[in-house]
Formats: C-alpha cells, sequence, structure tokens
C-alpha cells in the first residue's frame, strides 16, 4: 500500500470536516476523491501532505507512518486549484526548485528538469516566467514540479477546476496520459463527478465528512452503496415503497407490486424503503398495455411536464400514488396529460432503507444548522 | 405609460468622473508644494556649504549617518518575522500585539521619548545598571538608537506584514511539499515575494529615523543628530540658519530612496 489513512477525524473548532475516514491507494492506481465542496476532501488532502495535523488517525506513505511528519519529510507532490508556480522563478527554476532541495546533483537535476519539461510538452518555454504562460501551461508546469521529485504519491486538489470547459477536458486527457505514462499513485480531488468517472480506475464517494462509497466507476454508478451516491453519480429518481415480501424480494411502489431481483437488499416485512432508479433505465409505454404481464414491472401514471433538453426529452410522470419520476425519452415523446406507463427494469432499482436516509439527512441538517 | 417616463433618467451633464476627487486632491498638493518651495527660495541667499563644514554640522551629520541606518537595521532584522508571523497566525492576545505595534505611532514621539526615559534613564534599574558598565542608555549615540527605533520601527512592521498578507500561503505549502523546512521557505518564497513590500517599509522606516527629533530631545539631547542641532540652531538663529542642514537631511533621505529604490527594483515606495 502506498498510501493508507487509518481513521482520519479532523475538526476545525467544534466543526467535524473529515470523520472517521479510511483508505487506500495501491501503487499506480489513480483514485478520485468525489464529494461536494465543503464534504472535507481538502482537509484529507491537507492531512495528508502534512499542511493539517489530523485530530486522530494516522497516516501512512509506504507503510511508514508519517502523521507527526512535516510535510517536507514526506515525499508527496501537490496541486492546487490556484497556481502556486513562483512568479519570481523561469520555469526551469521552479521544475528544478524541488530537486534542489533534495541533494541531486546538478547534472542529475539538470536532465531531470528537461526529462519532466518535456513530459509535459513545455521544453521550449524553459527560461519563460509563469507570467507569461497560458493558464493551461501553467497548469502543466505545476504537474512538472511536483513530479520531478518522483513522490510516493501525487495529490490533485481540484487541479482543473478554475478552467474552461474545453481546456479542461484536454488537461483531463494530459494527466491521464502523465499518469499513465509516469505511474505515479495519483489522488484526484473533484467536485466534478464526470470528470471523476472518465479518469479514475477507482472513486471514493465523500458525503459530509465521511466515505459515502469506494469501488469503480461502474460499480458505483450501476449499483449505488448509498442513496447519497445514487444521487451524486448522474442522476436519480427516488421513490418511497413498503416491503410485502421477501422471498421473493416484493415492494409496492407507485400502487404496484413489484418483484426485485433476488439479490436486492430486503429490509423486513411492512417496512418504508427508498427506491432509486435512474431516468435512463425507465421506458414509457401507451397506458392502454398496463396490466398487461410484461416481462419488467411497470406502474401507471400520467405525464405531468416534457421538457425538450436537445439530445433527449425528460418526461415526468406523477403515478396514481403522487410520486413523480422522470425519465428519458429519446424520441416520439408524449405530452403533457397523456397516460403512460412506466416500466422499471427490475436488476436496477436500489433500495434503500430509511436508517440510511435518516443518518444522512440528519448529518444535512446538521450542517445547515452549523 | 412605461417605467422610462415616469422616471426619467436624470440628465447627465457627463463630468469625469474623477473631477472632484481630483480637485480636492489637487487642494492638498499645493498645501504640500508651497512651503517646500518658500522654504528652498531661502536657499539663494545662505552659505550652505560653507555652514555644513563647521564642526559641529559635521559632528551633526556624522551621528546621524551613524544611528539611522543602525536603527533601521534593527527594526527590520527584529521587524520583519514579527511581520511574518503576525500575517500568518492567529493566536491568543494578537489584538494586543497589533495595539503594542501601533502605539509608537500614536504616542507623541515626545511622549514616546519620555516613557523611554521612565524606562532606561539614568536612575532606573535599566539604566543604571548599563551606566555602571560603561554603556549610558541616555545622552549617547546608543541613546539615539533607542529612540529612533522605538519611534520608526512600527512603519516596516506594519508595512512588511502586509506584503506577507497578501502572498499566498499555498506558495508557501507547495515549498514545504517540495522538501524545504520552515526557514528555507521563509528565505526562497516568501521574502522574495514580498520583497517590494519590505522595501517600501524600510525606506519609511529609514526616513522617519533620520528625521526623529521628539523622542531624541527627551533621551538622548547630547550628541547632537541632525534634528537636535537644527532645532539648537533654529532657536539661536531663525529659519536661515537651519536652511543648509534641513537641505542636507532631505538630501540624504532623497539618495537613500532613490539607491533603495534602484537597487530594490520597486517601482513606487508603496505599490501594493
Amino acid at each position: 500500500m502506498i498510501l493508507e489513512l487509518e481513521a482520519l477525524t479532523h475538526r476545525y473548532g467544534d466543526e467535524l470536516a473529515v470523520d472517521d475516514v479510511s483508505f487506500g491507494l495501491e501503487e499506480g492506481e489513480l483514485v478520485a476523491l468525489l464529494g461536494p465542496s465543503g464534504c472535507g476532501k481538502t482537509t484529507i488532502v491537507q492531512a495528508i501532505a502534512g499542511h493539517v495535523r489530523p485530530t486522530a488517525g494516522r497516516v501512512r506513505l509506504r507503510d511508514r507512518d508519517v502523521t507527526d511528519q512535516p510535510p517536507e519529510a514526506r515525499r508527496v507532490g501537490l496541486v492546487f486549484q490556484e497556481s502556486t508556480l513562483y512568479p519570481h522563478m523561469t520555469v526551469r527554476e521552479n521544475v528544478a526548485y524541488g530537486l534542489a532541495s533534495r541533494d541531486t546533483d546538478a547534472q542529475e537535476r539538470a536532465e531531470l528538469v528537461t526529462e519532466y519539461l518535456e513530459l509535459v510538452d513545455l521544453r521550449d518555454q524553459r527560461d519563460a516566467y509563469p507570467a507569461e504562460l497560458s493558464g493551461g501551461q501553467q497548469r502543466r508546469v505545476e504537474l512538472a514540479r511536483a513530479l520531478a521529485p518522483q513522490p510516493d504519491v501525487l495529490l490533485l486538489d481540484e487541479p482543473l477546476s478554475a478552467l474552461d470547459r474545453a481546456l479542461r477536458e484536454r488537461l483531463r486527457e494530459e494527466i491521464a496520459r502523465i499518469q499513465d505514462e509516469t505511474g505515479v499513485t495519483t489522488l484526484f480531488v473533484t467536485h466534478d463527478q464526470a470528470e471523476a468517472m472518465a479518469l479514475a480506475d477507482r472513486l471514493i464517494v465523500m458525503d459530509d465528512g465521511r466515505i459515502s462509497g469506494d469501488g469503480t466507476p461502474r460499480t458505483l454508478y450501476e449499483s449505488p452503496p448509498t442513496p447519497f451516491v445514487a444521487s451524486f453519480l448522474g442522476r436519480s429518481n427516488a421513490l418511497p415503497a413498503t416491503v410485502v415480501a421477501r422471498e421473493p424480494p416484493t415492494v409496492t411502489l407507485g400502487g404496484r407490486e413489484i418483484t426485485l431481483r433476488s439479490s436486492a437488499r430486503s429490509p423486513p416485512v411492512g417496512a418504508s424503503v427508498t427506491c432509486h432508479v435512474r431516468p435512463e433505465d425507465l421506458s414509457l409505454t401507451p397506458s392502454t398495455d398496463a396490466g398487461a404481464d410484461g416481462t419488467a414491472p411497470s406502474i401507471p401514471g400520467e405525464v405531468a411536464a416534457v421538457t425538450d433538453v436537445g439530445r433527449r426529452y425528460d418526461v415526468t410522470v406523477r403515478t396514481e400514488t403522487g410520486d413523480e419520476l422522470v425519465a428519458e425519452v429519446t424520441d416520439d415523446p408524449p405530452t403533457a396529460g397523456d397516460r403512460v406507463a412506466v416500466e422499471l427494469p427490475r436488476d436496477r432499482i436500489a433500495v434503500f432503507d430509511p436508517a440510511e436516509y435518516e443518518r444522512e439527512h440528519l448529518a444535512a441538517a446538521n450542517e445547515t444548522r452549523g | 405609460m412605461s417605467l422610462a417616463r415616469r422616471f426619467p433618467t436624470r440628465r447627465s451633464s457627463r463630468l469625469p468622473e474623477l473631477l472632484v476627487p481630483a480637485l480636492l486632491g489637487a487642494l492638498v498638493l499645493v498645501y504640500f508644494a508651497i512651503p517646500f518651495v518658500a522654504f528652498l527660495a531661502r536657499t539663494g541667499a545662505v552659505d550652505v556649504v560653507g555652514e555644513l563644514s563647521t564642526p559641529e554640522a559635521r559632528v551633526a551629520i556624522r551621528n546621524s549617518l551613524l544611528t539611522a541606518p543602525i536603527s533601521t537595521a534593527i527594526s527590520t532584522v527584529l521587524g520583519v518575522p514579527l511581520a511574518y508571523v503576525l500575517a500568518r497566525r492567529s493566536f491568543v492576545g494578537k489584538r494586543l500585539v497589533e495595539a503594542l505595534v501601533i502605539l509608537p505611532l500614536i504616542v507623541p514621539p515626545v511622549v514616546g521619548g519620555a516613557m523611554l526615559l521612565t524606562a532606561v534613564g539614568r536612575f532606573t534599574p535599566i539604566g543604571a545598571a548599563a551606566a555602571a558598565v560603561g554603556i549610558p542608555l541616555t545622552d549617547s549615540l546608543l541613546g539615539v538608537i533607542l529612540a529612533q527605533t522605538f519611534v520608526a520601527a512600527p512603519f516596516v512592521i506594519i508595512t512588511a506584514r502586509a506584503g506577507f498578507g497578501a502572498v499566498d500561503e499555498r506558495l508557501e505549502q507547495a515549498s514545504r511539499s517540495l522538501g524545504y523546512g520552515p526557514l528555507s521557505t521563509f528565505w526562497n518564497v516568501s521574502l522574495p515575494l514580498a520583497r517590494g513590500a519590505i522595501v517600501a517599509g524600510i525606506v519609511l522606516t529609514f526616513a522617519r529615523a533620520i528625521g526623529e527629533f521628539g523622542a531624541t530631545m527627551m533621551v538622548a539631547y547630547n550628541p547632537r543628530t541632525m534634528p537636535t542641532r537644527i532645532w539648537v540652531e533654529f532657536i539661536a538663529g531663525g529659519i536661515d540658519a537651519i536652511v543648509p542642514l534641513a537641505l542636507a537631511l532631505l538630501a540624504i533621505t532623497l539618495v537613500v530612496l532613490a539607491a533603495v529604490q534602484r537597487f530594490g527594483r520597486v517601482p513606487t515606495v508603496i505599490d501594493r
């Protein structure tokens, strides 16, 4: 394990920023730490780099406990959202800065600087000052400077968030290439779920100081472990339901009984649960077919609104029980007032018991109060 | 009825936006310039070079050129680290420390001098002890330095603090993560990036120190510095008597200002 956090907890005064977070990074992994702003991501980065001393918990780098070590004693590369290039040094001096502190001889240092400037394709700008570079070039110099001392782990804290969209996507690919070429273990912190899913081997989703999900992008997207992950990664409909049987798991949802796939988690009979299903997994059929014994369960409803979002239509359907859900339709949308049946694929319904909700809502309430 | 007609826009006479502040500023500038020009107009009637080569004038110039740089150096060496701490950390009692830094600025210099006397005067424990080992803290060049430092040091502290405050702390964090300890980070990153403000503070401190009169008069009326000599000559001979030394004082300050700006590469005294 290159990096390991063990029960990391940090408070700023009375405010709990990071709450018992544990995870590890294997050699060469690119992991995205994903979550909304204020969820504790930056505090975790600061604790790994040593700029924040955690209230409790341990930080290990290459199996060495560095919790009590100052930043300069850890081999951690750090890139922030805002440029931290030194304006009084040239590009070359900036990249050489991290090498000069570690007793490399001048010849070797010059070679490494050239090597890393070539890696980010900025050899010709070596004698320029940071102010003379474009925003994208500055980011690349910053990457070269962080990578040149060959850190154990590279921490990228929202490195692309200050850039415009086109540049952000270009640099995202650049980071993927550089990570691939150097093989450096990377923790990429972002609030942008599309960015995280496109780039990372593994996602760690944070919510209010805690880990809400940890897995590959595909797994977390298709079978979210928590309601937060379900709604934060992509869009999700949340519908109230009641458990009516456990073998096989069956719930009443929108006035219909729906049998879930047998592996679904099932609280006791009579429990109120919440079912999550993604808009793109739903399909609409005219309501005349409703009640027919199709392969996918369906619930009847009335079209409340149709929104044309260009590539598709978002159709809002109100069920007989008054719940609303959104279905994505690519062509030939119904019109408002039409009666339709919404088909829900059995294996795409995620069930969460109310306890999980209570915890999340409690946390959210505390946050707004604080 | 359209809103535009109900609320007609006030007919704008399109005066330049900065006309009023510029006029007010011009009044101040005229007020600065008139005494300066009037004073310089007296110089024709006086033998400046001759007056400056009298033994009394030369001693005063020598004393000022000796004490003001030392006071400035002490203020800088002790004040810049304090400025850094104030810019970077909050701690219990920080308000008190900040008030203490401002204190010499708001206390009239002559009162500041009186306060110094009550602390290090000849009949206080500190003053007596120092005098006993042959280092008199009053009526000595050391006394002049004490007075100048007391009055002038806040300038470099306050200006340097603003300079450090303008340096993003993450630049220092990046330096730490690139393998440098706190001291090398201060030397490599914080100090060069705050240089403009620090240099400006040093210039202000020097100008204040070499011109110091009130506190110096209380603590060390002798040996004479340029300002105390100017006072003595004014009492004896009026305005014309002080023109040579006043011009010399002005010239020294201007030369220092120009030199520091040139070697410190700062475009103006206070540019940030």
